[in-house]
């Protein structure tokens, strides 16, 4: 045991000063006489005169320095709130010494080194995993340019062959009325019909793949969409007499001319009314309306046909996902026309969405920004 | 070409443990069109031999070390985009680089693997402290044109060995380098004993020995 009092000074002024550790001298109601510099330090406070309970984070309120100062030997750990207002733990003793308790506290450094180690580690894991996501994605872009690229070039090679199926068979349709008998004047049509079925097919393909690889370019420029509005319409009409379903515009007053591609947005117009009119029962109605607000113009086209389940409602713009909903007349649908519809409505900077009740039919609306920059 | 003021500050900044102003700086590099390997060069590794020296001469502690190598790892994730965007293409050749067991320093392992990736290899980067079994087992499944094994410490040689020994006795034609801080100290010459190992200093070199 060293006895000489210089070095006991010393080592003491070293603590109070310099040391990385607590130091606390308590009375025996814990009213703190003094602390260390890195007690001050920590907590960014002059301690002398506080209660050592106020410095502590004691939730409970069960800081007892009669009992913790009984067994000078036993640590207690005890978290001391420092400047970045995070707790910090400490592993407290408590003894009496000459009518004051010294209250000593350290840090943990082997736990402070493992949780280093591991800090680091999920650093490095994290880093690890960020530059696998990364390629792994590049990856699977590159997978899907493929694929849009297969998908394009099968389509375009398919468009042609199947355009002389339709205008053969239209030919032959119209020639040989009198010539064939019904059977194979209904195999004639068939051929007509599941043809003219495949170019909506191949069409729709053509399409996302132009879309999937970013060669949906807008031509904007000024126009009516009530004009779009009528022309889709008309060319709309011969599909919703053959049903005897009315087609029926109300269009806003003042709407206003507004910058779009006026071809994309008819395509839009076509797919949304030839849905509709697919879902509508003979004799119902399709309604389009129009209205605008201070930034935007709102188009609907509504039905009245069996509407869509809420189960289904998120079906409505994946592709080739189809909703259990069944179309009057059994019409084929090739499942990607929404998503088409939503892509050219998301290219113009606006928005598209559906409501729809069981047994009251569907309304989808779309919105586009009245004033938008040219491309 | 990075300059000695963007540098100094970049230094200054990473010793301080500031990352987001060191984000800043990076981000800023790239929209400038620095290229990854001049970043990874002239930042990067300029940096970091010089966080290493300081915490050899006893300069920062260790811990700053850690927090500065911590912060350049995450900075490098800002390159991805780049290095993965979408001219990325599956290349024909593989490499796998890894660090040896008990090797818990893996950037210089990671740099290698991108400048790898950059020079058309397709790079498989097992990361720190890669059990021998595991590096086997990854061998036999991605089936490599080549090795790359990092070492940053000089006292993990003897892991380093082991795992040389492993490879070589398995797959008997496997082409292998070697590289990293820990061969400032020595050990290329027993390296070197075993056949078709080459060591690789510098990632300038690196590129000249993958092209």
């Amino acid at each position: 045991m060293i006895a000489d009092k210089n070095i006991h000074s010393e080592a003491f002024a070293y603590f109070r000063t310099r040391a990385t550790n607590l130091l606390f001298v308590l009375t025996e109601e814990g009213r703190i006489v003094e602390a260390n510099a890195y007690a001050c330090s920590l907590t960014g406070q002059d301690l002398a005169g506080r209660n050592f309970q106020d410095v502590i984070v004691d939730f409970g309120g069960r800081f007892d320095l009669t009992k913790l100062s009984i067994d000078p030997s036993k640590e207690y750990l005890m978290s001391v709130s420092n400047t970045s207002g995070l707790p910090q733990s400490f592993y407290f003793t408590f003894t009496p010494v000459s009518g004051f308790v010294l209250a000593f506290g350290r840090l943990d450094a082997e736990e402070l080194d493992s949780m280093r180690k591991e800090v680091l580690a999920l650093n490095q894991d994290l880093n690890n995993m960020t530059r696998e996501l990364h390629k792994k994605n590049a990856q699977l872009e590159r997978l899907n340019k493929e694929k849009n690229r297969f998908l394009g070039m099968a389509a375009h090679d398919l468009r042609k062959p199947i355009g002389l199926i339709i205008t053969y068979s239209e030919f032959l349709i119209e020639e040989s009325a009198n010539v064939l008998d019904a059977e194979q004047f209904g195999f004639l049509n068939t051929i007509n019909e599941s043809s003219t079925f495949m170019k909506r097919v191949v069409d729709d393909f053509l399409d996302i793949s132009a879309i999937e690889a970013g060669k949906l370019e807008l031509d904007l420029q000024p126009a009516s969409i009530s004009d779009v509005i009528g022309k889709c319409l008309e060319l709309n009409r011969l599909q919703a007499d053959k049903k005897q379903i009315s087609l029926e515009f109300r269009d806003a007053e003042n709407i206003p001319v507004i910058q779009m591609d006026a071809a994309k947005i008819e395509q839009v117009l076509i797919n949304l009314v030839s849905n509709a009119i697919e879902h509508s029962k003979p004799g119902s109605a399709v309604v389009i309306r129009t209205n605008t607000d201070q930034d935007m113009v709102t188009v609907s086209v509504q039905d009245f046909g069996p509407g869509i389940p809420p189960e289904d409602m998120k079906k409505i713009f994946k592709p080739f996902e189809k909703t259990g909903v069944k179309k009057t007349a059994g019409e084929k649908s090739t499942g990607l026309g929404m998503l088409i519809t939503r892509k050219i409505i998301d290219a113009h900077k606006g928005k598209i969405w559906v409501e729809s009740q069981v047994g009251q039919g569907t309304t989808i609306y779309f919105q586009l920004p009245l004033y938008q920059e040219r491309q | 070409m990075i300059s000695d003021k963007v540098y100094k500050e970049y230094v200054d900044l990473l010793l301080e443990g500031k990352r987001l102003d060191c984000t800043h700086i990076v981000q800023n590099l790239l929209d400038q069109g620095v290229p990854i390997k001049t970043l990874y060069t002239d930042l990067f590794q300029k940096s970091l031999y010089h966080v290493g020296e300081l915490w050899e001469f006893n300069r920062i502690s260790v811990a700053k070390e850690h927090l500065a190598t911590a912060i350049t790892e995450g900075l490098m994730n800002l390159t991805y985009p780049l290095l993965f965007d979408s001219d990325w293409y599956e290349k024909g050749r593989k490499i796998i680089i890894s660090c040896a067991a008990n090797e818990y320093h893996q950037i210089g392992g990671k740099m290698v693997a991108d400048i790898c990736e950059l020079n058309g290899w397709d790079s498989h980067f097992l990361g720190a402290n890669t059990p021998v079994d595991h590096m086997l087992e990854y061998i036999q499944e991605v089936k490599p044109d080549l090795i790359g094994l990092s070492l940053s410490v000089y006292f993990n040689m003897a892991s380093l060995k082991k795992e040389l020994e492993a490879i070589r006795s398995n797959f008997t034609h496997l082409d292998i380098f070697i590289g990293g801080q820990a061969f400032r100290w020595g050990g290329v010459d027993m390296m070197k004993t075993y056949p078709r190992v080459e060591y690789i200093p510098t990632l300038d070199e690196l590129e000249t020995f993958i092209k």
